[in-house]
């Protein structure tokens, strides 16, 4: 037997296929690896670094170990406190409302009309834009003295005065709330439009023959059957609404008097404006911690819901 | 054939449904397209039209000069930025889909230890706030003395790019059926050669609408914009138009010229996009 095979010496790779398969496999993987590790991994591990010192740019002879300084500070900052309570605001009103006019205009869609894909597809825009565009857009149209939102209200009767929207500490959340539902709609458009559109028809029309109306259709079949794209979608806008700081930064800059700072945008202001590593530091740790947690709980809710492809 | 009974509440529910759906849908549409529209007509408008008491609505003496202005503005060179934005998204949108295609490729095909870990990291970096990175990637920047070029600014556009177009090159790989490589393999090409030959053909609309989705993504990006770099000459469109605002008293003329020509580049790309990119999010991953 042995004999046999070294009879016929049929040349050994070095390296077995499936190790070299393997070992293909990983090399294919090595540049999307090093991007993230630069990118995200070792300045995540920066960040942690930060926190625990002392770092203010502009003061580097105070550079020095501080320990669980600047997180004890943050306990200690009526700002942060608002900053989260705040952050509840935007994140749950943002959404709640995109979730909702969102859905409307799924449903809208979702007819067959002459025109649609146009319209689809021009519906979408707000989403697709910077968001610094969409910023100043709505700065402008907030505008007290040229704003065509005070011109119109004003025309229409329903205010006498007036309102310089961004700069009132009373109406400055709900401005970039609707500014940021303005921009979201069409995200959730998108995503329950898809899952209208694999909905079976048999089933509405089986439900019709069984004298279901338009509601109870809507709660007995598109509900129920729409449920995991509805957790998914909600759940990442939750997330991405969470962090998004881009609107706030260029309509308001967190004012007036921290009205519409939210967390995110705190941590912006230290690290950009204040200079201050040390806090953004340990801010930046603080929403990391928040949106694992988030994150955790969001794949357990959707284990067994969420089948990727 | 059952015959559908027609019941009283059909009627209703036809009666209601026309008119109901057709003044959604233009209130939908008005409420989408009103503020382009008027940012629009904002451009066209001259000084004088543009702080007219009471407002104005219509430009009576449309001009283009607010164009001009913001594309010529020694102060503001709009086209500068532009053109920062179109390099720094290009050589971002390229090396993005290069990395994406090997490592959705390899998730796809290969079963190696770690992979769902993997996903699931690639997942979880979608999460991250980029607030967070910004006083790391500063910090990292500077040490490496990049603050103020391009590379800076590409380099960080991975941390968003790269985790989410990986998502969506797994989901277009494996809805590839692997007979094809397999037979190719067999007929004697390496892996490499299966996948640029075979592999990548199929996958060509995939690989564009991950391609443009890095465009559109980096066109929009702000923050790292901002803060990697000083020079005015270094501004991309974003952070241009931001710079516009700070500059003196805001030039809303000038200012609504910008905001239209950095919308209709990504508004053009989008349209092509639109249908692979709802298939992409739908797929699970999500950004944006």
């Amino acid at each position: 037997m042995t004999s046999l095979s070294l009879s016929t010496p049929r040349s050994r790779p070095l390296i077995s296929w499936r190790v070299r398969k393997l070992l293909i496999g990983y090399s294919y993987l090595v540049p999307a690896a090093l991007c993230l590790l630069a990118t995200v991994v070792v300045p995540i591990f920066f960040a942690v670094k930060m926190s625990l010192y002392a770092d203010v740019l502009y003061k580097p002879q105070d550079y020095r170990f501080i320990g669980l300084g600047n997180y004890i500070r943050l306990l200690y900052d009526p700002v942060f406190w608002l900053t989260l309570q705040n952050s509840v605001v935007w994140v749950f009103g943002s959404v709640f409302l995109q979730f909702i006019f969102g859905f409307a205009a799924a449903l809208l869609l979702q007819q067959a009309f002459t025109g649609r894909a146009l319209v689809r597809t021009l519906t979408l825009l707000p989403w697709i834009i910077p968001g610094v565009v969409v910023g100043l857009i709505w700065q402008w149209l907030y505008q007290p003295n040229y704003g065509v939102i005070n011109d119109l209200l004003i025309r229409a009767g329903a205010m006498s005065e007036r309102i310089a929207w961004l700069s009132s500490p009373d109406y400055a959340m709900a401005a970039v709330v609707f500014t940021n539902v303005w921009r979201g709609i069409p995200f959730f458009a998108i995503m329950l439009l898809a899952g209208l559109q694999a909905v079976p028809d048999e089933l509405y029309e089986a439900a019709h023959v069984d004298g279901a109306g338009v509601l109870s259709r809507f709660w007995h079949i598109t509900l129920p059957l729409l449920r995991p794209i509805i957790v998914v979608s909600t759940a990442t806008r939750i997330i991405w609404t969470f962090n998004y700081a881009d609107l706030i930064f260029v309509m308001t800059g967190g004012g007036p008097a921290n009205a519409t700072q939210i967390t995110s945008t705190y941590t912006l202001t230290q690290a950009y404006a204040t200079l201050d590593f040390g806090y953004a530091g340990a801010l930046s740790v603080v929403l990391l911690i928040v949106m694992l947690a988030f994150t955790w709980a969001y794949l357990r809710v959707t284990k067994g819901i969420e089948e990727p492809e | 054939m059952t015959a559908r009974r027609a019941k009283p509440s059909d009627k209703f529910e036809r009666l209601l449904a026309g008119p109901v759906v057709w003044i959604g849908l233009i209130l939908l549409t008005a409420f989408a397209l009103g503020p382009f529209l008027w940012m629009l007509l904002t451009s066209l408008k001259s000084r004088t039209e543009l702080y007219a008491t009471p407002l104005q609505y219509l430009p009576v003496h449309p001009t283009f000069e607010n164009y001009v202005e913001a594309w010529t503005s020694p102060v503001t060179p709009f086209s500068r930025f532009f053109l920062n934005s179109l390099w720094v998204c290009s050589v971002t949108m390229v090396a993005t889909t290069a990395v994406s295609v090997l490592a959705g490729y390899a998730i796809a095909r290969f079963r190696f230890a770690g992979r769902d870990a993997l996903l699931l990291i690639f997942l979880a970096t979608q999460m991250f706030p980029s607030v967070l990175l910004i006083a790391p990637l500063l910090t990292q920047w500077r040490a490496l003395g990049l603050i103020d070029t391009y590379q800076a600014l590409i380099y960080s556009n991975f941390s968003f790019t790269v985790p989410f177009t990986v998502w969506m090159m797994v989901g277009y790989f494996s809805s590839i059926p692997r007979d094809l490589e397999e037979s190719a393999m067999i007929d004697g090409c390496n892996h490499f050669g299966a996948l640029v030959r075979i592999v990548l053909p199929l996958a060509a609309p995939g690989i564009a609408a991950t391609a443009i989705f890095a465009f559109v993504v980096s066109w929009s990006e702000l923050l790292f914009a901002i803060s990697f770099t000083t020079e005015t000459n270094m501004r991309t469109l974003s952070a241009g138009l931001l710079y516009m605002v700070g500059q003196y008293e805001v030039q809303w003329g000038q200012l609504s010229a910008g905001v239209i020509l950095s919308t209709v580049p990504v508004a053009i790309l989008f349209a092509f996009l639109q249908r692979h990119l709802i298939h992409g999010l739908t797929a699970g991953a999500v950004k944006g």
